[in-house]
């Protein structure tokens, strides 16, 4: 049997690629990528340690978190449409109308 | 005894209704798509709010979830996951009172906007998340509740699709929000992966060794994952309330947002998000024991949190030029103030610092959103965003202009005003608080230092409105009837509250005893 501490190192790198992904990556639908990327990563926990802990918590959770993470998708998608209609570009530094 | 006795699940009714009348309008919308009939769709989102408001009111005076002395109406449990008590009702009736002014406000702001029925559904939907944040009470129902109000808002930010400025604060808001909601699903798998559980109480149980965690391990060799998990969950919840480290969407959200949506996230998306905050910290993981697990108390972080936040959102405001942006920071600053309800905590006390806090954000619901509708007027009536653009509008629209002193003096706390009392219950608990640790001490003189830095920009704006001379070639304006109205309703709001803070004060100290202590 495979130790739940291999599962936390797995989701922690999927994680981190997950972080990275989103703080050097321009394109709009490349970070969508990203968060997608460590919506994963905490499930792979929620599913090894429901497995370790022996309840159904975890695996239930899990899905609740897939169903936001399409749901979130959905939005985002939309609003990267209208944002490629203004700006004709899906580079999230290109809108700059407003300065700290 | 009561006569008859409602089914529990009535207790959520203040969030059901919500959720009623949010499918109502998108009933509507899909039977006559397109509709302009603003009356109605207006008119059905205005009962809405209302009838969630006054049934709010009713619970807490009724007393639903204070204990009794004939054992009726405890702690109200209406399904798996939700807890309904003076915690939950008082933030309730603070979301159904901004949604409330919010809607009537969007009727003049809105009168030629193409998507009237969505406005007004997303609207009510994401106040039905706000709502339920108020009464979740595991992190499932918490997530889920948080994801309700979040998303409905990416949408209400950007959605003047044809404005620049909205589209890319939509996308800011999204970027940040997705991001933040990653990261605070991360830290609820860590929290389950040291616990085992998922509802607040369960948790509690675990971390002080009342009971093992689900695989019989020793709570404490999970402390690191454990204190990672609750970092990674401060994270979120800083997300929602815009406070640091999370805050950078608030300025270019708040500002590219239409203006009454810019009041409905700054005030009652973030009172839910800091009652979440509070039940979260205060139920899951209680102090004194959550120490001897994690190797470090909460309070610590919120210390310094309170003092970041308070700091860089007062002075950033003091520079700036747009009225809205000075706004957005002010409402970072404010959350500041809030977050002191939780640095002031102690493992035996704390009523009176959180009562404050909780004090401070209704108060803050009526004049931070009166200020921001104060702001829509101003775009109705297209004078412009910047300090000078307002020069002298106080001859033009008297009315409103008094309204928008009132709320500024508010904000910035000077006594005959709401604000006032609010900030000084805080410093008064932040004072109690220091007795147990020096570091309040520096909060306290912080918050006095930083409520003075904001009679600066606040009374600047006041002194461009009712000081300087108007141009001269300014048109005539217009005097839209929903956006006065909900202006001066939260104007006498504002002072109102002052000789009614007995009432508020009391129910502040129940809804904070309800979790402390």
């Amino acid at each position: 049997m495979i130790g739940v501490e291999y599962y936390v190192l797995l989701s922690m790198a999927v994680f981190c690629i997950g972080l990275v992904g989103v703080l050097t990556r321009r394109n709009a639908l490349t970070f969508l990528m990203s968060v997608e990327l460590m919506l994963n990563a905490a499930n792979i926990n929620l599913i090894a340690f429901a497995f370790y802990h022996g309840n159904l918590t975890g695996q239930v959770f899990a899905l609740f978190t897939m169903a936001l993470a399409a749901a979130e998708v959905a939005v985002g998608l939309g609003i990267i449409l209208v944002l490629y209609r203004n700006f004709r570009d899906v580079d999230v530094t290109v809108p700059t109308t407003m300065r700290w | 005894m009561a006569i008859y006795e409602l089914p529990e699940w009535t207790a959520l009714g203040p969030a059901l209704i919500l959720a009623v009348t949010a499918l109502a309008l998108f009933a509507f919308d899909s039977i006559s798509p397109r509709s302009t009939n603003r009356q109605l769709l207006a008119g059905t989102a205005v009962a809405g709010s209302l009838t969630s408001l006054g049934v709010a009111v009713w619970f807490t005076v009724a007393g639903v979830g204070t204990p009794t002395a004939d054992g009726g109406n405890g702690v109200i449990d209406p399904t798996h996951g939700f807890v309904v008590d003076q915690l939950a009702l008082y933030f309730m009736i603070i979301v159904a009172v901004v949604t409330a002014l919010i809607v009537v406000a969007s009727y003049d702001y809105l009168v030629d906007h193409a998507y009237q029925a969505e406005y007004y559904s997303l609207v009510i939907l994401a106040a039905t998340g706000m709502s339920l944040m108020a009464a979740a009470d595991s992190l499932v129902t918490i997530l889920i509740a948080l994801e309700l109000a979040s998303l409905p808002s990416y949408a209400l930010v950007a959605i003047l699709k044809d404005n620049r400025g909205s589209v890319e604060a939509g996308l800011k808001y999204f970027l940040i929000g997705s991001l933040s909601s990653a990261i605070f699903i991360y830290g609820i798998s860590l929290v389950y992966g040291a616990t085992g559980h998922l509802e607040l109480a369960a948790i509690a149980e675990v971390v002080s060794g009342e009971t093992e965690a689900g695989s019989g391990h020793d709570i404490t060799e999970m402390g690191g994952l454990l204190g990672l998990g609750i970092l990674m969950l401060i994270g979120g919840f800083a997300f929602k309330t815009a406070s640091v480290p999370f805050h950078f969407w608030a300025p270019e959200a708040y500002e590219g947002a239409p203006a009454p949506i810019s009041a409905f996230l700054s005030s009652a998306s973030k009172a839910a998000g800091f009652v979440v905050l509070f039940r979260v910290f205060t139920e899951a993981f209680p102090l004194g024991e959550i120490g001897a697990v994690i190797g470090f108390d909460w309070t610590v972080a919120f210390i310094v949190l309170a003092i970041v936040t308070m700091t860089l959102g007062n002075f950033a405001a003091a520079t700036q030029d747009s009225v809205k942006r000075m706004l957005a920071y002010s409402s970072i600053g404010h959350a500041g103030y809030a977050l002191i309800g939780l640095a002031g905590l102690t493992a035996d006390g704390g009523e009176l610092v959180m009562g404050a806090a909780m004090m401070h954000l209704l108060v803050y619901g009526f004049m931070n959103t009166g200020a921001f509708l104060f702001v829509a007027l101003a775009e109705h009536w297209g004078v412009g965003r910047t300090f000078e653009d307002y020069n002298g509008l106080a001859a033009q629209a008297p009315v409103a202009c008094a309204a928008m002193a009132v709320f500024m003096f508010s904000l910035a706390g000077i006594p005959p005003f709401g604000g006032f009392f609010s900030k000084y219950f805080l410093f008064v608990g932040a004072l109690e608080a220091a007795t147990a640790s020096t570091a309040m001490l520096v909060v306290a003189a912080v918050l006095v230092i930083n409520s003075a830095l904001s009679l600066y920009y606040y009374s600047r704006l006041v002194k461009a409105i009712w000081i300087e001379d108007p141009p001269a070639t300014r048109d005539r304006l217009a005097q839209p009837t929903g956006l006065y109205a909900a202006i001066i309703v939260a104007a006498v709001m504002t002072i109102v509250i002052l000789p009614g803070f007995g009432p508020v004060v009391d129910a502040a100290l129940d809804a904070a005893g309800a979790v402390v202590g």
